[in-house]
């Protein structure tokens, strides 16, 4: 058993409320220039996400959550997530994503002139993170 | 005057009508308190954000980002404005009031070119019908309203302002006083005014990554979104404040109507039946 000054305080914050504060081990989280891990005594540092998938380790086998954008905060004992959305497996209807995915790449492909092809990007990587979510999380 | 059936079903009609104001009325209550409390959730992260961003922004105040750049007035060209109301209707002068505001605004700036960004269908039925040029919409979104909402209107503004297209962005709303108060609020959303000087740089301790640049530039717009976010919830309220309160005063306007067509039934059904009896009399003694 881990004794309490090895854990890591995590809190994540998103605008519809308090998502998580609990303590624990370890982390891996999707930052913009790739994943990233953190223990306790990680150097300070602060990082955007990319649409990814946030890995929790609370003991050995980690519980995973999707994360669409934000802000990762790291201090030495303690990391804070800023983040619009935040999902759990259970919250993912898979249907719904590879349905979203198919319409997000059939934009990026016909390039049509009225397309927004970032917000279609925006979206195809979004359904990519839930997708895999919900492959992976529940093992 | 009316016959005994005409007024027996007027009565009926009002009742039922009086069964769905103060149904709507129990409904708008519940969801005013769902909205105010997501109200109550966002502070924490718009306050803890908005920290983290006036310290950033203090530091980097050499090379302004370009969503901070504040242009004087007499430059302002190009305007975009947003104007917020409801979906529906049936909640007094709320969806008026912001209109009447909005025309205002274009009545008061006859030399700027204003593009319209109208958020809720009341408001874009209303310019559409009038034949006015609509540079985006937005509708049937207060009924569940979602993050990806915000983050489009908040898109679609920053890139028109970044590539020029807009000099200013402002948002008109109702804002949530209380549940029988609203206030015609009037904001400027673009370039981004308020922030407040950090000299302390509590941020000095951390490391950025990609760069302290990007992360600012995503901050400044999350702070954009987390903005727009809190306005929709600020409507939504007040929506539902304002649907409670005429909602309540047309069941008590039943009532009265109510109360009235009851006696004057009663009258007449009195009279009626005292008629009956003085001929029935009448009859009976002519016989005799």
């Amino acid at each position: 058993m881990a004794n309490n000054s090895q854990l890591l305080h995590l809190k994540i914050v998103t605008p519809k409320g308090i998502f998580i504060e609990d303590d624990v081990s370890e982390l891996v989280a999707p930052g913009k220039d790739g994943d990233f891990g953190v223990l306790i005594g990680h150097t300070p540092f602060i990082s955007s996400v990319r649409p990814g998938i946030l890995k929790i380790y609370r003991n050995e086998k980690p519980d995973l959550y999707s994360l669409m954008n934000g802000f990762v905060m790291v201090d030495v004992d303690k990391v804070r997530i800023f983040t619009e959305i935040i999902e759990r497996p259970e919250d993912i209807d898979q249907n719904r994503a590879e349905r979203a995915k198919e319409r997000a790449e059939k934009r990026l492909q016909e390039k049509k002139e009225d397309t927004d092809l970032r917000r279609a990007e925006a979206a195809l990587k979004r359904s990519i993170a839930r997708i895999q979510l919900s492959e992976e999380g529940f093992h | 005057m009316a016959s005994l059936k005409e007024l027996k079903e007027r009565i009926g009609s009002v009742i039922s009508t009086r069964q769905v104001t103060s149904a709507m009325k129990m409904v708008s209550a519940a969801k005013l308190r769902k909205a105010q409390q997501l109200i109550l959730r966002a502070r924490p992260y718009s306050d803890e954000l908005n920290l983290f961003l006036n310290s950033l922004a203090s530091r980097n105040r050499r090379q302004l980002h370009p969503l901070l750049h504040e242009i004087d007035d007499d430059e302002v060209k190009n305007v975009g404005l947003i104007v917020v109301t409801a979906d529906k209707g049936l909640c007094g002068a709320f969806n008026m009031n912001i209109i009447k505001r909005a025309e205002e605004y274009f009545q008061d700036h006859k030399d700027k070119n204003i593009d319209l960004i109208c958020v809720g269908k009341k408001v874009f039925d209303y310019f559409r019908r009038l034949n006015m040029e609509i540079e985006a919409f937005y509708v049937e979104l207060f009924n569940k309203l979602e993050f990806e909402h915000s983050r489009d209107i908040m898109h679609l503004v920053t890139d028109k302002f970044v590539s020029k297209k807009y000099d200013k962005v402002l948002i008109v709303y109702n804002e949530f006083k209380s549940a029988i108060q609203q206030n015609i609020v009037l904001k400027q959303l673009l370039p981004i005014i308020g922030l407040k000087e950090d000299t302390k740089d509590k941020l000095a301790a951390y490391l950025f990554e990609p760069s302290a640049e990007e992360v600012l530039d995503e901050l400044i717009k999350e702070h954009l979104d987390v903005q727009i976010w809190r306005v929709l919830l600020e409507s939504s309220s007040a929506e539902q404040g304002a649907r409670m309160v005429a909602m309540d005063a047309a069941t008590d306007n039943a009532d009265e109507m109510i109360n009235d067509l009851t006696l004057e039934y009663h009258h007449l059904r009195q009279s009626k039946i005292t008629t009956e009896i003085i001929e029935v009399c009448s009859g009976a003694e002519g016989l005799q």
